[in-house]
């Protein structure tokens, strides 16, 4: 019996959409026969049909209460609308039944009761679906701003940010604690939520607990369900958060557990507590991508792509979540400056060039400067001289230039000053040293490296222990 | 005949299995599920325009299994040359500077760190020995290094030293399989098969992961610790030797001249192309590849491998012996192979087992003799790189399997003639030098005698880890499906070790 019992109030949910089909048919069919009256009779019969399924849905639905362990508290608005929702549209049949005999009813304008009726049935079903699908699930998808618009509280997701100079006097539970709790928890742990009677955002909040009991005991991990709840496995009922939901990062779960051992204080800094330095640098600013541009690229189109790889050049891209390109003429020895218009289609995206030991001279410069994001150009092992150098001054990206075992000449040495944004510049093998450069008195970041390195006989060499 | 019919049973079993039902359902679904895409996506293949017969667009790795492919993030280097002294060198000689071991040379061990720990030979209560080495602070950094190798100091602040690295193995073989799979059992790739497979190489003429040994002994763990694993074989590493033939059977055969040779591979390559015409199959397409690039090769190897064309200041600051198998020729070759685009090099040297058992193995004279054998190729190397503008794009890692004992070796519970220390996993010291690394850091520090680390532990899988991520890999996602499940090279640990990176 208990068994048949559960069994009905599950079919609650589907029952349930019967009398709402046959009120809005109802109502639909009544409003566009509202001047002829034609169809009247269909319209009652619809309501009755209305009547006797709401009926059947108002009694699966207190089984489903029964059998599913809701709590009356949570459901009661929905089942008394419920209920009435169903007396309403009985009488709106009987309104509309020709062989009325409640004169009262009469009284009653039809309007009124459809009016009634659609403002019931829309509001118990809203209520119905809340408690089947949470009462933020319709909320839940929108931005935050509509959300605020609409007066609902947001929980905006706060990245949080350490500086690696005064990371020590950051406070553990405001700057940290407070954060994660708020990134991942307080959307349903707050004052208006409060799920499972929990909420997590302030202090005495916490220390408070939910229906069952404390979740935070200093020093003890395993009993805080703040923490222990959250290393549960993945499709553990009791896993916080629940799985769907954006989960914390695994060094921001560490934090907490650090916090729990360290006596989960609500007002020392990280320096009071005397931690290691290394818990928190995942909170440090990320360093933004200093290799290349901080410039957007539109993706490379393949087909170009795929062109130039036919040549035998090699083109990648710098990584898979990047647009920009790295070129390498490693396969093409036999490359030259006729063949670089071959590259034109990518040259956006170019930063990283390697035109190491090909046919190119000087002449190849002016095209070179087409490539507006350059960062990293190789020239080694070729005949340049660097005449033409000048002509790349416009990149302002231009980080590297790889000159290695090439004709460099000394008279052009100057030229390399002129770039804006240039940090390392190889000259080794070039016939060149250190001496034939400037005295470097200006506060450029410049280094130029001539190679040439020994590493003489000592004395230690030759023995033999 | 018995031979033959044992043949055609295994032709058998292998078609059979090659008809399960398993394979039919599967390859229904792929075939027609490929049919279908192939006509909707007719003319906007990805990569090659080539097309089998069901139209399916191929990969560029399904017809050269080492096309370049581009990491997730961006990387901070394009190859690795990995330096093993296989034996397992003393940090307490080298690096790791203990004063406070000099001052208790002599005395017992205590007890308590004995305590459920294993050693491969000390017995009983061994004596603490104090370092065999003069230390000095040296570079901008000051970091300490010893005088046993005195060309290091000057690449020293190009160096990021790992103090305090630990690993579970006590052993040479299992300990440099952990050290190079990340799993003291057999059966995983290596770093290197990892890094070309997840990355490919640029250069078509030559391998993507080379060895070189030097000479000697070859590593306990045998080839495994270059080996591919369960990754196709394609991505094991290359032992290229410095004497001789660099790869063996390179050269053609008396009588066949190179003309012959080609026509020959065209010949094949003829067939394989009506093969493929036929069946539609990329592997055919790959073993074309194959061919010409093993073609291209019997030229381009031994090109690369000759260290006689290089300048003689090259030659003398390497300290290079042509015509020998030694580390100082390896040095130069990795950077020769760097330079031409191999992603990842290894380097063998053998006879760090300092255990103190003869003249070779004693810790103040043959492990002097080893540390000048490899201080001043080294060096060169790193400067090299460095004046080549290679340094930046390479990363150097130098370590052995695991440490030596701060207590002298008692073999037999005796004493010995000559000064040794046992293995030693709880802390001993690696370097990184190149791309992305912070040069003259160091991180972790070991306690007071060098027995175990007390600060900045890191795992072998935290190496590993630090690699992979240079590389622009996240260890994490970076996996391959096998035996039903994707396995990482870190298995479910490692960390990044951010404290060495710039």
């Amino acid at each position: 019996m208990e068994v048949l019992k559960q069994l009905i109030g599950r079919l609650h949910p589907v029952i349930v959409h019967l009398p709402i089909g046959f009120i809005l048919a109802g109502l639909l069919l009544q409003w566009v026969d509202r001047n002829k009256k034609d169809f009247v009779k269909i319209t009652a019969l619809l309501f009755m049909w209305a009547a006797i399924a709401g009926l059947v849905a108002c009694v699966t639905g207190y089984l489903q209460y029964l059998g599913e362990g809701y709590s009356f508290k949570n459901i009661k608005t929905h089942l008394w609308l419920g209920i009435v929702t169903t007396i309403v549209v009985f009488a709106l049949y009987l309104r509309l039944s020709e062989n009325l005999k409640f004169p009262l009813l009469k009284k009653l304008p039809e309007t009124f009761l459809s009016l009634l009726l659609l403002l019931l049935i829309s509001y118990t079903g809203h209520l119905g679906g809340s408690i089947t699908h949470g009462d933020d699930y319709l909320i839940a998808p929108l931005p935050n701003n509509i959300k605020s618009a609409l007066g609902f509280e947001t929980y905006e997701v706060k990245p949080i940010e350490l500086s690696p100079e005064s990371w020590e006097e950051a406070q553990f539970y405001d700057d940290i604690i407070a954060p994660i709790l708020n990134n991942n928890c307080v959307s349903c742990h707050n004052k208006k939520r409060a799920k499972g009677e929990l909420v997590l955002n302030s202090e005495e909040a916490i220390l408070k607990g939910g229906e069952n009991g404390d979740v935070l005991i200093p020093n003890n991990v395993e009993e805080s369900a703040i923490y222990s709840r959250l290393i549960l496995p993945d499709h553990d009922e009791d896993h916080m958060p629940p799985k769907d939901k954006k989960q914390p990062d695994k060094e921001e779960i560490a934090l907490i557990k650090t916090w729990i051992l360290n006596d989960a204080p609500f007002d020392k800094s990280i320096g009071e507590m005397g931690l290691q330095k290394s818990l928190f640098t995942s909170f440090f600013p990320k360093k933004a991508n200093e290799d290349y541009p901080d410039v957007e690229v539109v993706e490379a189109s393949l087909d170009s792509i795929n062109t130039i790889k036919k040549q035998g050049i090699h083109v990648q891209r710098i990584s898979t979540s990047s647009n920009f390109l790295s070129v390498s003429c490693i396969n093409r020895s036999d490359f030259s400056d006729k063949d670089f218009i071959k590259l034109s289609p990518i040259r956006q995206q170019i930063v990283d060039l390697d035109l190491g030991r090909t046919k190119i001279s000087d002449a190849v410069f002016e095209q070179i400067a087409l490539l507006p994001n350059l960062t990293v150009l190789k020239i080694d092992y070729t005949s340049i001289t660097g005449q033409e150098m000048h002509k790349l001054h416009a990149l302002e990206h231009l980080k590297v230039l790889n000159l290695t075992g090439s004709n460099f000449k000394k008279v052009y040495l100057e030229q390399l000053y002129g770039f804006k944004g240039l940090k390392s510049v190889f000259l080794a093998y070039t016939g060149l040293d250190a001496a034939d450069n400037r005295e470097n008195n200006d506060k450029t970041t410049l280094k130029i490296e001539f190679g040439n390195y020994e590493l003489p006989f000592i004395e230690s060499d030759s023995i033999i222990y | 005949m018995d031979n033959l019919d044992k043949l055609i049973q295994e032709h058998l079993i292998r078609k059979a299995q090659q008809k399960t039902r398993r394979h039919f359902i599967k390859n229904c679904a792929q075939g027609i599920g490929g049919l279908a895409l192939g006509s909707i996506f007719s003319g906007c293949d990805p990569l090659t325009n080539q097309k089998g017969k069901t139209g399916t667009p191929f990969t560029e790795r399904d017809l050269n299994p080492l096309a370049v492919l581009s990491p997730p993030f961006n990387p901070k280097i394009k190859s690795v040359i990995y330096l093993h002294m296989a034996g397992a060198p003393s940090q307490l000689e080298m690096f790791d500077h203990k004063p406070v071991l000099h001052k208790l040379h002599g005395q017992d061990c205590p007890q308590s760190l004995l305590e459920g720990k294993k050693f491969a030979f000390i017995k009983g209560t061994p004596k603490l020995m104090g370092p065999q080495a003069e230390f000095t602070r040296e570079g901008e950094a000051g970091n300490w290094i010893s005088n046993y190798l005195p060309h290091f100091k000057k690449v020293i602040d190009d160096v990021a030293f790992l103090k305090a690295v630990h690993t579970d193995q006590f052993n040479h073989g299992p300990a440099q399989l952990f050290m190079h799979t990340g799993s003291a059992r057999l059966g995983r790739p290596s770093i290197g098969a990892w890094a070309t497979y997840g990355l490919g190489s640029e250069n078509q003429n030559l391998p993507g992961f080379v060895v070189l040994t030097s000479g000697g002994k070859t590593p306990d763990a045998g080839k495994s610790v270059w080996g591919s694993g369960f990754l196709p074989s394609v991505y094991q590493g290359v032992q290229c030797r410095s004497k001789g033939d660099p790869v063996l059977y390179i050269e053609d055969p008396e009588g066949i001249s190179r003309n012959l040779k080609k026509s020959t591979i065209d010949a094949i390559n003829k067939i394989n192309k009506e093969e493929y015409l036929k069946y539609a199959d990329p592997e055919i397409l790959a073993r074309i590849n194959q061919y010409e690039m093993a073609y291209r090769m019997q030229i381009a190897v031994p090109e690369v491998m000759n260290i006689a064309s290089e300048p003689e200041n090259i030659k003398q600051m390497y300290g290079v012996e042509p015509g020998k198998e030694s580390f100082a020729n390896n040095c130069l070759l990795a950077r020769k192979l760097v330079e031409d685009g191999v992603r990842f090099v290894q380097l063998f040297d053998w006879g760090w087992d300092s255990h103190g058992t003869e003249h070779s193995t004693a810790i103040d004279l043959g492990l002097r003799n080893k540390c000048l054998e490899i201080d001043r190729p080294i060096t060169a190397l790193i400067l090299d790189l460095k004046q080549r503008g290679l340094l930046d794009e390479t990363l150097i890692v130098w370590g052995g399997e695991f440490g030596r004992t701060p207590m002298q070796e008692n073999r037999g519970n005796k004493k010995m003639g000559y000064k040794g220390r046992d293995h030693h996993g709880d802390a001993f010291t690696m370097w990184m030098a190149g791309g992305g690394i912070k040069g003259g850091a160091s991180h972790g520090q070991t306690d007071d005698i060098g027995f175990s680390g007390i600060e900045g532990r890191v795992s072998v899988h935290d190496v590993h880890a630090t690699i992979l991520h240079l590389l622009g890999f996240d260890h994490e996602q970076f996996t391959f499906e096998f035996q039903g499940r994707p396995f990482r090279l870190t298995d479910v640990e490692g960390e990044v070790i951010h404290e060495i990176l710039a």
